[in-house]
């Protein structure tokens, strides 16, 4: 997906501070303040956003260690057993979740860009070679492929207006749903 | 520029950095894809500025002393500029419009009312302002369009390369109607399609009517019968691919060799509009009256089916008030807009060319839209990023169509 947050970002703060704050009447102090807070909301947010996955992932490292001691002050006092218990569960659950987010947003991006771009140069070789039979299944394959994902990225942008049919486009969730997104 | 960190690109593209071109890369570019002269040196200026600064606001005054010098180089008799304003519309220039004061040849002192059309640093679709001007002054008389007086080519005067025309009354849409930017997705009223539609198709059948041999076209080549024009079209497209794409698409590059592989012949070039659709035409509301044809930036000398193909685009369609008919620019089916064309300009159409030539049109539409839209934007090039940026999305549903253009051509 091309239309990422950062370029979304980085194009409203330009059309913010180039076009929009300079056309605010200055004697309107409210609209001035929050036109300038709008661009520092979307600078802090071009900020976070690269950092969000990151930085829950660190919390819940540490939440995990944290409550482990808690765990072990705590687990003497019979009083506190069913608290204890209920934190052990969360803990468990909390520590399969943290296995499971090793990676990061990032590096699928990369993936993602990388395995495109392969495949691409794979398709432009493909169409140099000589063996037209093996190039018509290299077509089918590309064009099947580019069915389904094409779909999903109609789909995530639909709010945007373009389909002339927006009902022919099942929405986003559904799709995500239906596969192992 | 804003301040925005992008993420790093991947392992693969590293090695090259789009935002700075290295001119070994540039000079790479320009042997792989032959095209037309002056395609290849405004390309070839594009990616030589590239890393250069980004857009910055030019403040109306320094645009009036633009056009002022520029016309103190071409007129001899005094003037005056007034009433500047800025003009939306469009993605891809920046349009002020203005009054000028003088003595007109031929007809004596006059106020008339013009509009300065000027590119940005970089653009959505980098096109020549000269090649635009000449297309303007070949159609004077032929169909409606504005009337061009000055070019700034080289921007001698202003800030950058800029045309001169008057101002022409009308608007893109209907005052109540909906529709989307850039002229996409627009409704117009039964009674007021039954008006356009006829003008609509007369005019494209006008331009492509239009002998092009009598006109100054300096600034064009003529292609030679043969495959030429198809391959200097996808040359074209295939450089800008190279040039702007962020995110590689797989999809993209078997549209490339489909296209290759399947060039049509031109049978007999024509001057081809090249953005022949809704939102590029003005009408005055009360009569439903073709005022002006614009954007004519795109324009070439080629194959009239490429006209065809892009008019009919589901991209600058919209559906019929009981959302079971998709009407062509929101005007007319396409059975019935190939139908009428045929009528009005005595050619058959060849099936085989249409296609291709919607397939190609799908291409290079969606590399504007995924590729350029997204690099321009990316440096803060232009004066409304957020407006190109908007239209990234665009393209998947133009790739989408072109897909099954490509799957129906198996």
């Amino acid at each position: 997906m091309q239309l990422r947050s950062e370029i979304q970002i980085a194009s409203m703060i330009k059309a913010m501070k180039d076009v929009v704050i300079p056309a605010v009447d200055g004697d309107n102090r409210l609209a001035v303040e929050q036109a300038q807070l709008v661009v520092g909301m979307l600078s802090l947010m071009a900020h976070q956003l690269p950092l969000q996955f990151r930085f829950d992932r660190d919390e819940l490292q540490r939440l995990l260690a944290y409550t482990q001691g808690l765990t072990e002050l705590c687990s003497a006092d019979r009083a506190l057993g069913e608290a204890v218990r209920q934190l052990a569960g969360c803990r468990a659950a909390g520590a399969a979740a943290l296995e499971r987010c090793a990676g990061d947003p990032a590096q699928l991006n990369a993936a993602i860009r990388e395995l495109r771009q392969a495949a691409g140069a794979l398709v432009s070789a493909a169409a140099d070679s000589s063996d037209e039979a093996a190039y018509r299944q290299v077509e089918s394959a590309v064009l099947e492929l580019s069915k389904e994902q094409l779909l999903r990225d109609r789909s995530l942008v639909l709010p945007q207006g373009w389909e002339p049919d927006p009902t022919a486009v099942p929405p986003i969730e559904t799709l995500l749903d239906a596969g192992t997104g | 520029m804003t301040g925005v960190e992008f993420p790093p690109a991947s392992r693969l593209a590293q090695a090259l950095d789009k935002d700075r071109p290295p001119a070994e890369w540039i000079r790479s570019l320009r042997a792989r894809f032959p095209t037309e002269a002056a395609i290849d040196r405004l390309l070839t200026r594009k990616m030589e500025r590239r890393s250069g600064p980004g857009y910055t606001p030019v403040p109306l005054a320094a645009l009036v002393a633009g056009v002022e010098a520029l016309l103190r180089a071409q007129l001899e008799g005094p003037f005056k500029l007034g009433e500047a304003r800025w003009l939306s519309g469009g993605a891809s220039k920046l349009q002020m419009a203005f009054t000028l004061e003088w003595e007109r040849p031929g007809a004596g002192r006059e106020k008339t009312p013009m509009v300065l059309r000027m590119e940005p640093a970089d653009s959505i679709v980098t096109t020549s302002r000269l090649r635009e001007f000449q297309l303007l002054r070949a159609f004077e008389g032929v169909v409606p369009v504005p009337r061009v007086h000055w070019c700034d080519e080289q921007a001698d005067y202003l800030p950058y390369p800029a045309l001169v025309y008057e101002f022409s009354e009308g608007v893109t849409k209907p005052s109540s109607a909906a529709g989307g930017v850039s002229g996409t997705g627009i409704r117009f009223p039964a009674e007021l399609r039954a008006r356009l539609a006829p003008q609509f198709i007369g005019h494209l059948a006008a331009i492509h009517g239009r002998d092009y041999r009598t006109a100054d076209l300096s600034a064009f080549d003529v292609p030679a019968a043969g495959t030429q024009c198809a391959q200097w079209g996808v040359n074209w497209w295939d450089r800008v691919w190279e040039e702007d794409c962020d995110e590689d698409v797989p999809l993209m590059r078997l549209a490339s060799a489909w296209l290759r592989r399947n060039l049509p012949r031109l049978e007999q070039p024509c001057i081809v509009h090249s953005d022949y659709r809704a939102g590029n035409f003005l009408f005055t509301e009360h009569d439903g009256r073709i005022t002006a044809l614009l954007d004519w930036e795109l324009g070439r000398i080629g194959d009239r089916h490429q006209d065809l193909a892009w008019t009919t685009n589901r991209a600058f369609g919209s559906m019929d008030e009981a959302n079971r008919n998709f009407l062509v620019c929101g005007l007319l089916p396409e059975s019935q807009f190939f139908e009428a064309y045929e009528q009005a300009s005595g050619h058959r159409m060849n099936p085989k060319s249409l296609h291709w030539h919607k397939v190609y049109n799908n291409y290079w539409l969606a590399i504007l839209l995924l590729a350029t839209s997204y690099r321009i934007a990316r440096n803060g090039k232009t004066h409304q990023d957020v407006l190109v940026t908007w239209l990234i999305s665009l393209g998947y549903m133009v790739m989408d169509d072109m897909r099954q253009q490509i799957e129906r051509g198996c």
